[in-house]
């Protein structure tokens, strides 16, 4: 018999399920996931978006919860969206740069 | 934490605005492929004055309002006042632009008017909550700004139609009711302002009014609403807010004196006409260096459309100091410019901006519609896997070819080039109706398909 042990590596794998529609590429590769905490069954994921007042921000923060309820072991997600500091492509990995058809930095 | 809905109205009110629009749209194309002499001649009569208010109120002005009520809560970062005026606006709208038309074609300017004042009605529902949704803006913002002075723009482009519209009414009635009666005074009322409206020449008067409502409204949202959204699109951010806001504040006080001097057909004409050209040549600057910075090196289509679009404003900007210009002789050629510069700033610069901007706004609504509740729990599409890219694109030279060779039939005065030329944009209208159409299916049937592995998390001995 096995028990699952969240981890931010397992939190942040599960996030990858959550793309923003109109770059076509993951929340995680974008950089747009500042920090992720496991507090037993709790997840407390900080998180910023591409820019302010993006139409789809609160579609990504549902995605976030949908995503996270989704893993074995979680009951609650709280995500908080931040502006500071801002997004910036540069918090972008390769994959995410070569996704949106961004260039290195 | 974040709850969904929490700013966007639903999606089905602006998607009914936007698909008025483009069902008017495609009905003007379809109308001018019928008729294309309309262009090759003066612009002065029923038919096209019927087609003009078909294209601006029933196909621009539907997308612009419906477009507003989704995107101006989210860029700005409030929430819709009303969504219930909205819906009432929605009715007034339809009723009014359908009977419009109607009506001027069959120049019944009694019933214009009356039309025109359930239209009237609805804009004012619509000012009303625009004008709440932006009392309630925690961010005042250059955007924020534009789409004010287009909400007062809006209001005095509608209150000046009607206004040309009551001055060319009789009110034989008038002296038989009683002064002291509602109708009375009314008719009495209209009376006086056809009387001070008269003074004023009616084709500088209807010039006037036409600038009110496409440079007032429309122009001013595409420079407002690129500076939020192009940054959005492409990765980038606005490089000089200064330089942005003066691009506003110029094409403000350029459509404010130009709608005077317009209408007084003062020899003042080409000194606005300059201020509202150095405001777009200003927004041409900052939309440049906002797109060197970018970081997303490739344009999709539906922002090429809509810098194509602003590229046409060049020659229009040309052709409006030609035009302008003290002391031109008015011959049916220069009337044959005047159709070309109404016809490239309706057809080419709003309308071609437009439908790029569709091109992102009717598959947000749609994808908002038919996967926000989805996401994370199953692979949703991106907005691009949501409609033909290769129709886009055919799309869009189809309606660049479409805006060259129906300027080349109007300059000509040639009814057969303009209709080859409006049939090439009726062809690139087909594109995009073919492209909503695959993107609305998406409404019947979400493409949704389960994630391959759940990834496994460290198991660790109990």
């Amino acid at each position: 018999m096995t028990t699952n042990q969240l981890d931010e590596t397992t939190v942040l794998e599960i996030l990858r399920r959550v793309i923003d529609p109109e770059l076509g590429c993951n929340i995680v590769d974008l950089g747009l996931i500042y920090s992720v905490a496991i507090v037993g069954p709790k997840v407390a994921v900080v998180m910023t978006l591409t820019t302010s007042g993006c139409p789809m921000h609160e579609s990504i923060g549902l995605g976030v919860q949908n995503a996270l309820l989704n893993l074995e072991g979680v009951d609650e997600v709280e995500v908080e969206l931040v502006w500071d500091p801002p997004w910036h492509p540069s918090m972008m990995t390769e994959f995410g740069r070569a996704a949106t058809g961004a260039g290195s930095f | 934490m974040l709850t969904l809905g929490a700013n966007a109205p639903s999606v089905t009110l602006p998607l009914a605005f936007v698909l008025t629009g483009l069902l008017a749209l495609c009905f003007g194309m379809g109308w001018l492929v019928g008729q294309p002499e309309l262009l090759a001649m003066y612009h002065y009569n029923p038919y096209i004055i019927a087609l003009t208010h078909l294209f601006v109120l029933g196909g621009i002005c539907s997308i612009v309002m419906g477009a507003m009520y989704q995107l101006v809560p989210v860029a700005l970062e409030t929430k819709l006042y009303s969504e219930r005026l909205a819906r009432f606006q929605f009715a007034f709208h339809v009723v009014g632009f359908i009977g419009m038309v109607w009506m001027f074609r069959v120049w019944n300017m009694k019933q214009v008017g009356h039309f025109g004042s359930v239209l009237a009605a609805g804009v004012g529902l619509f000012v009303y909550n625009v004008a709440r949704t932006l009392r309630r803006v925690p961010k005042w913002n250059v955007t924020a700004t534009a789409v004010t002075a287009a909400v007062v723009w809006i209001s005095l482009a509608v209150t000046a139609g009607l206004t040309i519209a009551v001055a060319k009414c009789s009110y034989e009635s008038a002296p038989a009711l009683p002064p002291a009666s509602p109708l009375g005074a009314l008719l009495r009322g209209l009376r006086s302002v056809a009387g001070f409206t008269s003074q004023f020449d009616a084709l500088s008067a209807m010039h006037a009014h036409a600038h009110l409502g496409s440079v007032g409204c429309f122009v001013m949202l595409i420079l407002g609403v690129s500076y939020k959204l192009i940054p959005m699109f492409t990765l980038s951010e606005v490089q000089n807010v200064h330089r942005a806001a003066w691009s506003i504040a110029l094409l403000n006080a350029g459509l404010a004196g130009s709608f005077i001097t317009i209408l007084l057909d003062s020899s003042w004409k080409p000194v606005f006409g300059l201020v509202m050209v150095a405001a777009l040549a200003i927004y041409g600057w900052e939309l440049v260096a906002i797109l060197r910075a970018r970081k997303r090196r490739t344009l999709d289509w539906g922002i090429k459309y809509f810098l194509t679009a602003i590229a046409v404003m060049v020659p229009l900007s040309v052709l409006a100091v030609v035009l302008c210009w003290p002391g031109l002789e008015r011959n049916p050629f220069t009337g044959q410019l005047e159709n070309l510069y109404g016809f490239l700033g309706l057809m080419g610069v709003v309308t071609f901006a437009i439908i790029g901007m569709l091109y992102k706004i009717i598959p947000f609504l749609v994808w908002f519609g038919s996967y926000s509740r989805q996401i994370g729990r199953a692979q949703v599409p991106s907005l691009t896997e949501m409609y033909s890219t290769r129709l886009q694109a055919a799309g869009y030279w189809c309606y660049l070819a479409g805006l060259l060779v129906t300027g080349a039939g109007i300059v000509a005065s040639n009814a057969t080039i303009v209709r080859w030329g409006s049939s090439l944009l009726a062809g690139s209208m087909t594109t995009l109706v073919f492209n909503v159409g695959i993107m609305l299916t998406h409404f019947f049937k979400p493409r949704l398909k389960p994630f391959p592995l759940q990834p496994a998390t460290a198991p660790i001995p109990a």
